[in-house]
């Protein structure tokens, strides 16, 4: 089975497409960043053996994305699963971040991942099973100030990934939704995790972990994955308590992680 | 005027052994990830020793181009001398699975491979100088043994073993180059437990408490600085493999294991995708 992964030379999107190598799995992997892919490219090459592809594409880019596509629907082998990896959030408060920034969060996390997703659908063979991974989070599970318009993005990813997998059920093509809590993805993330002292150590998951059960998961067609036991805790208590209280939680949490945390990164 | 190259020179160790051994009168050239931090370093050394001849090269060892571009930077500082000393010391630990830019688990790649691909680059230069490579290992491999299932932890990750997985590669590497060749003479430190910042840049948690409470304990770093600086200028090249305060010492018998050090040097080869030494050894 061949894998298209977007946004592949990030900390997650590395994590995956090394998990996915390791399963013996041909790779076609996607980023803006043309040095990452090389890389990746290389080193998943020497370390596993597997064909791995690769396309340099701003995924926010209409006509790059159409050209992307040309090129896979020109491939013998089409790819079977589809992780939707690529994503940013911007740190700050939404008034305090300039309006470009704002709108780049919905551009890559929804409109891309749509156009992408679509795309793929579009030309996949139709014979086969076909799976979507889309990368949520636990912040989709609730409102979270100073990070208001990213959770939301998120949440537009969980509540996308349900309906389409139930309204693309019968076509054999199965969609899932991961929704990690803190990924220990770069050295950045590694100093934002302990920033969030014990919270963000619980909330925490290792990341090879996540990729190997995400990968199992997808095949076996479930729908949302949550990964780590207090994260889930949290997911169900998220459920029932009332919003606006969560969002005051929440509010302090970030005030107080964001003040530890962001003076380090300037 | 003899060369000496060491990696992670801004700080801890290595910039102590970068002052011992500028002060014994030889040319270094640091490695360093922070251009910042590589500035500093450099001039902390020159007001200490205006005379010193210092240079610093900036770059990610973790990623295998950055270690390219670094050797080819180390080079052209070089001309066409040769290199006396190349001491890969630059190392990290990481409470979490990370991966680098080449999809390697980062202490597997940044504490093993990322010195493998270095000496390899420089190996010409090393040769030329009928040279040394020095490696900073740790007493800590005594307790571990190759995970060659799962060498990069990616199933179970953890933290403490896939550090002492790297300082038992860096006793295998530093003895199957003694076993394959005698020209360049290769030894690891041991800098016994030293109060840097190690295990508090990139962790969290459990592993940051420790080691803010271990490295209490430690000694400063200009005590295994002198051990670096002894194998530097000890005429003819000392004999052993392993050395503590200015002495070999005793290692784990598993570096001994001839066929898991031509297995990690092959694997090596393989990940850097090059022949060492052009296949000369």
């Amino acid at each position: 089975m061949m894998v298209l992964i977007t946004g592949a030379c990030g900390g997650l999107g590395r994590a995956m497409a090394s998990e996915c190598a390791r399963r013996g799995f041909a790779l076609f992997l996607t980023d803006i960043c043309e040095l990452g892919l090389e890389s990746i490219q290389q080193g998943l090459t020497r370390q596993y053996g597997v064909m791995v592809y690769t396309h340099v594409c701003d995924i926010t880019n209409e006509q790059q994305v159409a050209a992307m596509f040309e090129r896979i629907s020109g491939m013998e082998q089409k790819p079977g699963m589809l992780l939707n990896i690529a994503g940013i959030d911007h740190e700050g408060g939404f008034a305090a971040l300039p309006e470009d920034r704002i709108i780049d969060i919905v551009r890559l996390n929804i409109e891309a991942t749509l156009r992408v997703t679509h795309a793929a659908l579009t030309v996949r063979d139709r014979a086969k099973r076909f799976i979507i991974v889309n990368v949520s989070s636990l912040a989709s599970l609730y409102p979270m100030p100073l990070k208001a318009t990213y959770a939301a993005s998120k949440r537009f990813l969980l509540d996308f990934s349900i309906a389409l997998g139930q309204e693309l059920k019968h076509e054999n093509v199965s969609v899932m939704a991961l929704c990690p809590g803190g990924l220990p993805t770069t050295d950045e993330a590694l100093q934002g995790i302990a920033a969030q002292g014990l919270w963000g150590s619980l909330t925490t998951n290792g990341l090879g972990l996540v990729a190997r059960r995400t990968i199992s998961r997808a095949l076996a067609g479930r729908r949302v994955y949550i990964p780590g036991l207090v994260n889930r805790m949290l997911s169900i208590l998220g459920a029932f308590a009332p919003p606006a209280l969560v969002a005051r939680l929440l509010h302090r949490r970030w005030q107080h992680a964001q003040s530890q945390w962001l003076p380090s990164l300037q | 005027m003899k060369t000496v190259v060491i990696t992670g020179a801004t700080s801890g160790i290595g910039f102590e052994a970068a002052c011992a051994i500028t002060a014994q009168g030889l040319r270094v050239i640091g490695v360093g990830r922070s251009a910042e931090r590589c500035e500093r370093a450099r001039e902390a050394l020159l007001s200490g020793m205006p005379e010193a001849n210092v240079d610093f090269v900036c770059g990610d060892l973790s990623s295998q181009r950055e270690v390219h571009a670094v050797a080819d930077a180390i080079l052209s500082l070089l001309g066409d001398e040769g290199l006396w000393v190349l001491i890969s010391n630059a190392g990290g630990v990481r409470s979490w699975y990370t991966t680098t830019a080449d999809g390697y688990e980062m202490q597997f790649a940044l504490n093993h491979l990322a010195g493998f691909l270095l000496a390899h680059r420089l190996w010409p230069r090393l040769k030329q100088a009928g040279g040394r490579i020095i490696l900073t290992g740790s007493n800590s491999h005594k307790m571990a043994r190759m995970h060659w299932k799962d060498i990069m932890f990616q199933r179970r990750y953890s933290c403490l073993m896939a550090y002492k997985q790297s300082k038992l590669c860096n006793m295998l590497f530093a003895a199957e180059l003694n076993r394959r060749q005698s020209a360049v003479k290769a030894y690891v430190v041991d800098p016994g437990l030293v109060n840097t910042d190690i295990g508090n840049k990139e962790t969290s948690g459990l592993v940051d408490v420790f080691w803010k409470l271990r490295k209490r304990g430690g000694v400063d770093p200009e005590v295994p600085a002198q051990t670096y600086a002894f194998l530097c200028s000890r005429q003819p090249a000392p004999e052993g493999l392993y050395y503590h305060n200015c002495r070999p010492v005793a290692y784990s018998k598993r570096v001994n294991d001839a066929a898991d050090a031509k297995r990690l040097f092959e694997l090596s080869e393989q990940l850097c995708g090059v022949k060492f030494g052009g296949g000369e050894l």
